[in-house]
C-alpha cells in the first residue's frame, strides 16, 4: 500500500478513535465512562500513541501481538442453566494470554487464562462493529457447519466442528490483535483478560446502541438520495464476493462428495481382489496385494478431505468478511441519511423562518390553516417564535457542520480501512490459493504412489 | 440375428447377463473436451490401433520381454504408453512355443442403409503362410451375423473347445446407439479380439468354417448349407440337465467348474465396481467443470487476485480434461475385456457341461453293457467308440484350459498394470497443472 505515507498525517488528525469519539452516537459517552473507569489498568498508556499506530496501517508491528500471546487453547462441553432456566449445552473456549514485553522483575509473565463461550465472541463483535462503525471488523467463523459436504458432520457439538470452530475462534482473536485500530480497544482487552464483569460492561455500552443503529441502518437504505459512488461500488463488490464465494463453497462441498465417492468405490477392488486372489494360483500374491494399496487409496480420501476443509474455512471467512464489508456500506449510509436530514431539516427551518418574516406563505401548510381558522398570532408571539427558529437554525447549521466533518472523517477512515483490508484479503487469499495447490500436489502425489505399487504388484502377476 | 434381438428387447431381463447391457457407455453423453488439444490427441491413438501392430510384433517370448519394462513407472509418461494398454491386449495371444502364422484385423466399420435394415459392416483382412489358403492376403466385409454365424459353426463342429465369446448381441433399444462411433468401436475390438483368438488357436484356426469365414467372396451361400445342424447340441444338453448323475466325474473338471463359477462372479463385481467408477467420476467431473469457472468469475471481480484465480480455474481445467481421459480410457479398455472373459466363462461352462454329458452317455452306454455282458462277452465297439470320445474330450478341454489360463493370466496382468498407468497418469497430469500455478501464486506474491 503506497498510500500509507501520506494517509498517515491525516489520520493523526483524528485523536482518539475509540469508542468515546463515538462518531455517530454521541449520547453513549456516559455508559463508557464507567468502562473506562473500569478499565483502567489495561487501557493505560495505549491511547497516547493512537494516531501513531493508526499511521502503521496495514503493517503488524506495532500490534497488540507484539506485546501479547494469544491463543484459544482448548475447548470443553459444559451444561449449565440458561436466562430462562433451562438446561442447555454449549462449548467453552479457554482462551490464553501471556504478556510479551520484558518483564519488570526479570521473570516471565505469568499466563492467563479465562473461559468464553461462543455467545460472547458474539457479544464482543457486535460491540466492535459498532463502537468502530467505518471498520472491517473481522468475522467469526461460522455458528453452524454450512456449505459442508454430506459425509461431514453438521452437529454443533461434533468435535471436528468443535476443532475447526477453535481454530477459527483464535484466528478472529488474532485479526483483532493484529488489527491497527481494533487492537487497542479496552474492551477487547478485557475481554481477554478480565473473566467476570466484562459481559455485563459490554451488554450496557454494547446492546443499547446496537440495536439502535441496526435499526436505523435498515431504515436509511432506501431514502440516501446521494450515495457516494465509492461506497456504492464497494457494496456491489461485497454482494458479487458473497455470492461467487458462496458458490464455490457449495460446489466445492459437492466436488468433495463425488471425489470420496471415487475413492472409496475403489475400496471395493480391495476386497474383491482379495477374494479372487483365494482362487488364483500365480496371479494371487499380485491381486492380494494389490487389493491392500487399492484399501489404501481408498482411505487416503478422508485425511485429503480433511484438509481441504481448512481451506473451505479460509473462503469462509471472506465469505463473512463480505459481510463486514457491507456492514460498513451500511453505516456510512445512515452518516449519509443523517446528513441530509439534517440539511433537510435546516431547509424547511429556514423557510419557515422566512414565510414568518415576510408573512407570505409559498407553500400550503398546516401551520397557514390554522392561522386562519384561530386568527391571526400577536406579534408578540411571531417575534418569539422566529427567535426561536432562528435559534433553531443556528443550531442546525452547527450540526449539519459536525456532521459533515463527522461523514468526511468517516470517508476518509473507512477508506483507510478498506484499503488495509484489501491488502490483507490479496495476502491471505493467495496464501490460501497456495495451500489449496499444496494439497492438490500432496494428493497427487499420493495417489501416483499408491497406483504405482498397485502396479507392482499387478505387473507380478 | 440383429433384427429379432432388437425387436425383442423385452427378452433381455431373463437373460442374466442383464448388468452387461446397462450403462454401455456411460461417458456417451457427457460433454465433450474440444477445447484441449492434448485431450484429443490421445484418446485418438487408442482408438485407432495400427492394424499392422501385431504382425510386425515380435513372437511370443519378446512379447513377454516387452510387458516388463512397462511394470515400471518410467514409460509412463511417455506419449506412446497410452496405447499401451490396447497393444498388449492385442498381443497377449502369444504362448510360448507357437510360431504364428495366420494373423487377422478386423478394421473400417462401415454403415449400410437398406430398406430393409440398417446395419455395420467391418473389414476382415487375412495375411497367412498356410498352404490351407489359396492366397496370402485376403481382404472381406463381414456383418455381426456372420461372426455369429461363424462361431455356430465353430461350436457345432469342434465341441471339445473352448470357443471364444463374441460382444453381446443385443442392445437395449434407447439406452445404447448401435450406430455411435463408440458402440461400433468397441464392438469392432471385441470382434477383432475374438478373430485373434481363433487365430491363434492350434486347432480352432485350423477348422473350414474358419477359412470361409476368412476368404469366402459369398458368405451367404455358405450359410445356406447345414442348417439343421443347429439343433442338435440343444437337444444332448438338454439330457444332462435332466439331472442324471455322474458316476466319476473328474475332480479336476469339478474344479475347473467351480473356479468359473467363482472367477464369472468376482469379474461381474470388479465389472460393477468398475461401472460404478466410471459413474462417480463423471459425476465427479461434471461438477468440476462447475467449480473451475466459479473461479474465473471471482477472477472478473478482482485486481491483483486475478491473476491466481483464473490459474486455479485453468488447472481444474487441465484435471477435468485429464479425468474425463481417464474414464474414456477405463470404458474403452478397462470394461470389454471384463465383459469378454465374463462371457468366456459362461461359454466355458456350457463346454463342461457337455463334457459331462458326453460322460454320461458313455456311462450310461457301459452299464447297459455291463447288464448285457452276462449274455455276450466283451465290451461292444460302440461303447469303446464312447470312452474315446470323452478322453478326447477331456484331453481337449485340459489343453485349452491351460491356454485359456495362460491368456488369462496375461490379459488381467495387462489389464491390471494399465488401469494403474491410467491413473498414475492422470495424477502425473494433475501434479503438472498444480504444480503450475505454484510460482504463478508465489511470484505475484514477491513482486508486491
Amino acid at each position: 500500500m503506497e498510500s500509507a505515507g501520506s494517509l498517515g498525517p491525516e489520520a493523526a488528525e483524528t485523536p482518539g478513535t475509540g469508542p468515546e469519539t463515538g462518531v455517530i452516537q454521541p449520547e453513549e459517552g456516559d455508559t463508557l465512562q464507567e468502562t473506562d473507569t473500569w478499565m483502567m489498568e489495561a487501557g493505560d498508556g495505549e491511547a497516547e500513541n493512537e494516531g501513531e499506530r493508526r499511521a502503521g496501517t496495514g503493517s503488524d508491528e506495532d500490534s497488540l501481538l507484539m506485546k501479547l500471546e494469544i491463543s484459544v487453547s482448548e475447548a470443553e462441553k459444559r451444561t449449565g442453566k440458561n436466562a430462562v432456566n433451562m438446561q442447555e449445552t454449549y462449548t467453552a473456549y479457554l482462551i490464553e494470554t501471556r504478556s510479551l514485553e520484558p518483564p519488570a522483575e526479570g521473570q516471565s509473565s505469568p499466563l492467563d487464562a479465562l473461559w468464553r463461550r461462543y455467545s460472547e465472541f458474539e457479544l464482543l463483535r457486535g460491540y466492535l462493529s459498532v463502537s468502530y462503525p467505518f471498520m472491517v471488523v473481522p468475522p467469526l467463523p461460522e455458528k453452524r457447519a454450512e456449505f459442508v459436504w454430506h459425509k461431514l458432520s453438521a452437529d454443533n457439538m461434533d468435535p471436528d466442528f468443535v476443532e475447526r470452530r477453535r481454530i477459527g475462534l483464535e484466528n478472529f482473536l488474532m485479526r483483532v490483535a493484529s488489527h491497527p485500530v481494533l487492537c487497542h480497544d479496552e474492551l477487547f482487552h478485557a475481554f481477554l483478560t478480565q473473566e467476570s464483569g466484562w459481559k455485563e460492561v459490554v451488554s450496557e455500552a454494547g446492546l443499547q446502541m446496537k440495536t439502535d443503529s441496526r435499526l436505523k441502518a435498515l431504515n436509511a437504505t432506501f431514502r440516501v438520495r446521494n450515495p457516494d459512488k465509492r461506497f456504492t461500488e464497494l457494496k456491489h463488490y461485497s454482494d458479487e464476493l458473497q455470492s461467487v464465494i458462496s458458490h464455490l463453497l457449495r460446489v466445492r462441498a459437492r466436488v468433495a462428495d463425488r471425489l470420496y465417492g471415487v475413492y472409496k468405490v475403489h475400496g471395493n477392488y480391495g476386497r474383491v481382489f482379495s477374494e479372487w486372489s483365494a482362487i488364483e494360483k500365480e496371479m494371487g500374491d499380485g491381486l492380494q496385494s494389490a487389493g491392500h494399496h487399492m484399501d489404501v487409496y481408498a482411505s487416503s480420501i478422508d485425511d485429503i478431505l480433511e484438509e481441504e476443509e481448512h481451506y473451505a474455512d479460509q473462503l469462509k471467512e471472506y465469505l463473512f468478511y463480505a459481510e463486514a464489508l457491507r456492514a460498513v456500506c451500511r453505516k456510512h449510509e445512515l452518516m449519509q441519511y443523517d446528513l441530509e436530514m439534517s440539511a433537510l431539516d435546516l431547509a424547511s427551518k429556514k423557510q419557515q423562518s422566512e414565510e414568518l418574516a415576510t408573512g407570505t406563505v409559498r407553500t400550503f401548510s398546516l401551520k397557514g390553516v390554522t392561522s386562519k381558522l384561530f386568527g391571526q398570532e400577536t406579534p408578540e408571539q411571531r417575534e418569539a417564535k422566529l427567535k426561536l427558529l432562528e435559534e433553531q437554525i443556528e443550531e442546525g447549521e452547527e450540526q449539519l457542520k459536525v456532521r459533515n466533518v463527522e461523514s468526511r472523517e468517516f470517508v476518509k477512515n473507512a477508506w483507510l480501512e478498506i484499503e488495509r483490508f484489501k491488502e490483507q484479503k490479496n495476502r491471505d487469499l493467495k496464501e490460501a490459493l497456495i495451500s489449496y495447490a499444496v494439497m492438490q500436489i500432496s494428493m497427487c502425489k499420493k495417489g501416483i504412489q499408491v497406483w504405482t505399487n498397485a502396479k507392482e504388484c499387478f505387473s507380478k502377476m | 440375428m440383429i433384427m429379432s434381438g432388437s425387436s425383442t428387447p423385452k427378452s433381455l431381463p431373463t437373460s442374466g447377463q442383464k448388468s452387461l447391457h446397462d450403462i454401455k457407455h456411460p461417458l456417451s453423453c457427457s460433454p465433450g473436451t474440444e477445447e484441449d488439444a492434448a485431450g484429443v490427441d490421445e484418446p485418438l491413438i487408442i482408438d485407432t490401433p495400427s492394424p499392422d501392430l501385431v504382425p510386425t510384433e515380435p513372437s511370443s517370448t519378446a512379447d513377454k520381454d516387452l510387458s516388463l519394462p512397462n511394470g515400471t513407472p518410467a514409460d509412463t509418461s511417455s506419449p506412446a504408453s497410452s496405447s499401451s494398454l490396447l497393444n498388449r491386449l492385442q498381443l497377449d495371444d502369444d504362448l510360448d512355443g507357437e510360431t504364428r502364422d495366420l494373423f487377422v484385423t478386423v478394421d473400417d466399420p462401415k454403415k449400410h442403409v437398406c430398406t430393409m435394415e440398417t446395419y455395420i459392416t467391418y473389414r476382415v483382412m487375412t495375411k497367412t503362410t498356410r498352404t490351407e489358403f489359396d492366397l496370402p492376403e485376403y481382404s472381406v466385409r463381414r456383418r455381426y451375423q456372420d461372426f455369429d454365424w461363424l462361431r455356430n459353426k465353430l461350436e457345432d463342429t469342434q465341441p471339445t473347445h473352448f470357443i471364444p465369446p463374441l460382444p453381446e448381441k443385443f442392445v437395449v433399444k434407447g439406452v445404447v446407439d448401435r450406430f455411435s462411433e463408440e458402440f461400433v468401436e468397441t464392438r469392432r475390438k471385441a470382434l477383432d479380439k475374438f478373430l485373434k483368438r481363433i487365430a491363434d488357436h492350434p486347432v480352432l484356426s485350423f477348422n473350414e468354417h474358419f477359412n470361409i469365414f476368412l476368404t469366402a467372396k459369398d458368405l451367404n451361400s455358405h450359410k445356406k448349407q447345414g442348417l439343421t445342424l443347429l439343433s442338435k447340441m440343444g437337444e444332448s444338453v438338454r439330457y444332462v440337465t435332466s439331472g442324471y448323475k455322474l458316476r466319476a466325474r473328474p475332480l479336476e473338471f469339478s474344479a475347473i467348474t467351480e473356479y468359473l463359477d467363482t472367477f464369472a462372479l468376482k469379474l461381474g463385481t470388479i465389472d460393477r465396481i468398475a461401472q460404478r467408477i466410471i459413474k462417480e467420476e463423471v459425476e465427479y467431473l461434471v461438477e468440476l467443470r462447475e467449480y473451475g469457472p466459479i473461479y474465473s468469475t471471482w477472477s472478473g471481480l478482482e485486481g491483483e487476485l486475478s491473476e491466481p484465480l483464473e490459474g486455479v480455474s485453468a488447472c481444474v481445467g487441465n484435471c477435468s480434461t485429464a479425468l474425463e481421459e481417464l474414464t474414456e480410457d477405463m470404458t474403452e479398455d478397462f470394461l470389454p475385456v471384463l465383459r469378454e472373459y465374463i462371457l468366456y466363462s459362461e461359454s466355458m461352462k456350457n463346454v463342461l457341461k457337455r463334457r459331462d454329458q458326453t460322460q454320461a452317455e458313455y456311462e450310461a452306454k457301459l452299464e447297459a453293457a455291463a447288464i448285457k455282458r452276462e449274455e455276450r462277452s466283451g465290451v461292444p465297439t460302440e461303447v469303446e467308440k464312447c470312452q474315446d470320445k470323452v478322453e478326447c474330450f477331456n484331453a481337449d478341454l485340459k489343453a485349452d484350459m491351460e491356454r485359456w489360463q495362460n491368456n488369462k493370466r496375461q490379459d488381467f496382468r495387462h489389464l491390471l498394470t494399465g488401469m494403474a498407468d491410467k491413473n498414475i497418469q492422470y495424477y502425473e497430469k494433475c501434479l503438472t497443472a498444480w504444480e503450475s500455478i505454484i510460482p504463478l501464486l508465489q511470484e505475484k506474491q514477491e513482486s508486491k
